[in-house]
């Protein structure tokens, strides 16, 4: 298929997915704490009544972050989708983030500061696992384009088992979910974990949330492609993912940032350079 | 679909409750009852937040915190006194330290019964909060849609004096130019400009009732005379001039041909406008020692 039109097509359902994603997500929560829960719509409803209400800002800049934060994750997600290098996947999906913390450090409170250092704190944990896993899908397919790594015949996990668990450690951070949401949970809205989004309101916090969206879409894009070699186990294998990390979000107690750093580490260095060490030289 | 209807974010706070109504409060969270089915969420940050529920009378300590929450929270926002202490000082209400109700600091949308208010009044308190939310939503995104909202009309002998003083106003930037403040637009009575009400047709350009622009056109014979087209200084370069002389020329009658105009030779936006519009200069002449007229003429396409 043409890259633009596959570009297109991602435009048009990455945040319907992802919406519908996470109204999945709360849906069960809900059910998981013996809730019936909001409707399955209920992220779209929020973004709408969101996008009405009035924006009050610190500094008028801080929207501007945001806004780049947003961009920089659609276009993140399209060069993944429309088969672009892997690394620049990983160096755009950075600088994206970047921007939130930018923006969380341009609003100038105590909240925010907080939230966007915790927010530095957990890309320092998940960014070497990301590379890891791009330099892994390298090694084993001879290629960084995410094209020739899908048309690959063999399925990738088979040979990087060891990255792929480090990736879904990665997606628990990534996804802001217990015991690793630190700078901004989907849950506890009176602690100091919402920090990053304390000074964003209105169509900011909207479009922080849409841009959430597109990234749950590329991470379980990314899980998909490791078993890209048969469309059906890598569907089931995202949606797998997905579950999994809902039930580990309800499933934990939140643990401290030392303990998120050491263990993203840990993990990246005996899982997935374990891996990549073990592709090089067998 | 109404915007605000499905997603109902709420802030709660104690005044000075005996938490009564705050332990009903958090009950309407709990899996008996799940506000969250209805889109509730109770966020921590008045940024987030649409409803503020207040529980508790207010006293000398907590009513600057509520106002201080209130002015957090963005527009439109509804504010919901959960309790008979926030209604009115309930049993406290004599006390030397209360002032009374959560009324006596924020205006308030919704009071919730009870003492203490049972979780069923207050979802219920929260669906009310939810259809005031929608017709303040409304309201503001009218008042939004009457902002820059111009209206071209024949203006009447009421707006007159209103037109002489926008008239003085606008022709502050022409005396500045040519250095002279005899210009005999600065100058004009009242009396004389309601003369000219008998000869002469006057047009307005309004912004919520406040007239920001006119002009004056007249006929003779096949011409019509466009004049004093006059745009409130904050309010220039938005093509109010350009749409007043337009509509001057098209409130003519068909036998009126040609249309003629004039401004002063060193008016040099005056000049660029109308010849954009498509008139050419035909004659110059001299007026006061200052100021040279410059007619202009156009013909009817």
């Amino acid at each position: 298929m043409n890259p633009l039109l596959r570009f297109a097509i991602y435009l048009i359902l990455a945040p319907l997915i992802g919406g519908l994603l996470a109204g999945i997500d709360r849906k069960l929560s809900a059910r998981l704490q013996a809730r019936q829960g909001p409707p399955l719509w209920q992220p779209f409803y929020d973004v709408r009544k969101l996008w009405n209400k009035e924006n009050i800002v610190v500094r008028r800049s801080q929207d501007f972050y945001v806004f780049f934060f947003l961009i920089l994750m659609v276009f993140t997600g399209g060069l993944f989708f429309a088969g672009s290098d892997l690394l620049l996947v990983v160096f755009a999906l950075t600088l994206a983030a970047i921007f939130l913390v930018l923006g969380a450090y341009k609003a100038s409170s105590p909240y925010s500061f907080i939230g966007a250092e915790r927010e530095l704190l957990q890309m320092m944990a998940y960014e070497p696992m990301i590379l890891v896993t791009a330099v892994g899908m390298y090694l084993a397919t001879g290629s960084f384009y995410v094209n020739d790594i899908a048309a690959h015949s063999g399925v990738l996990a088979l040979r990087l088992p060891g990255v792929l668990l480090g990736f879904l450690f990665c997606l628990l951070i990534k996804f802001r979910k217990s015991p690793f949401d630190l700078s901004s949970s989907h849950h506890a809205h009176q602690e100091l974990v919402r920090g990053i989004l304390t000074e964003f309101s209105g169509s900011t916090l909207a479009m922080i949330e849409v841009a959430h969206w597109f990234e749950n879409v590329l991470l379980l894009g990314w899980v998909y492609l490791f078993f890209a070699a048969s469309p059906a186990a890598g569907i089931a294998a995202a949606l797998g993912a997905f579950l999994l990390v809902i039930v580990v979000d309800n499933a934990c107690a939140r643990l401290t940032w030392p303990t998120m750093l050491k263990g993203a580490w840990a993990t990246t260095l005996v899982l997935g350079f374990g891996n990549i060490l073990f592709l090089t030289y067998f | 679909m109404p915007a605000f209807a499905k997603s109902p974010w709420v802030i709660h706070y104690d005044a000075s409750s005996c938490n009564g109504c705050d332990i009903e409060t958090l009950a309407c969270l709990t899996p008996l009852y799940d506000a969250e089915r209805l889109g509730v969420v109770n966020t921590g940050n008045p940024k987030h937040a649409d409803i503020f529920l207040v529980t508790g009378a207010v006293n000398a300590q907590s009513g600057d915190v509520i106002r201080n929450i209130y002015h957090q929270l963005p527009e439109p926002k509804v504010v919901v006194a959960v309790g008979a202490c926030a209604a009115s000082g309930g049993i406290f209400r004599e006390c030397y330290n209360i002032h009374g109700g959560v009324d006596t600091v924020v205006p308030v949308d919704v009071y919730v019964g009870g003492c203490a208010a049972r979780p069923e009044a207050i979802i219920d308190g929260i669906v009310r909060a939810v259809q005031i939310l929608e017709v303040k939503h409304k309201a503001t995104q009218a008042a939004a849609r009457g902002i820059d909202k111009l209206v071209y009309e024949p203006a009447l002998a009421g707006d007159i004096p209103e037109i002489l003083a926008l008239q003085k106003v606008t022709y502050r930037s022409e005396a500045e130019i040519y250095g002279d403040d005899s210009l005999p637009a600065m100058q004009q009575t009242l009396a004389e400009i309601e003369a000219d009400l008998a000869q002469w047709t006057f047009l307005k350009a309004s912004i919520n009732g406040k007239i920001v622009g006119s002009i004056r056109g007249r006929i003779e014979g096949a011409t019509g005379y466009i004049r004093r087209c006059i745009v409130h200084p904050y309010f220039r370069g938005r093509g109010i001039a350009r749409r007043l002389i337009t509509e001057m020329e098209r409130s003519f009658p068909p036998q009126v041909v040609r249309f003629e105009t004039l401004t002063g030779h060193k008016s040099r936006r005056n000049l660029a406008m109308c010849e954009k519009l498509g008139y050419r200069v035909f004659k110059t002449e001299e007026y006061l020692p200052t100021v040279q007229w410059v007619h202009l003429q156009k013909e009817r396409k």
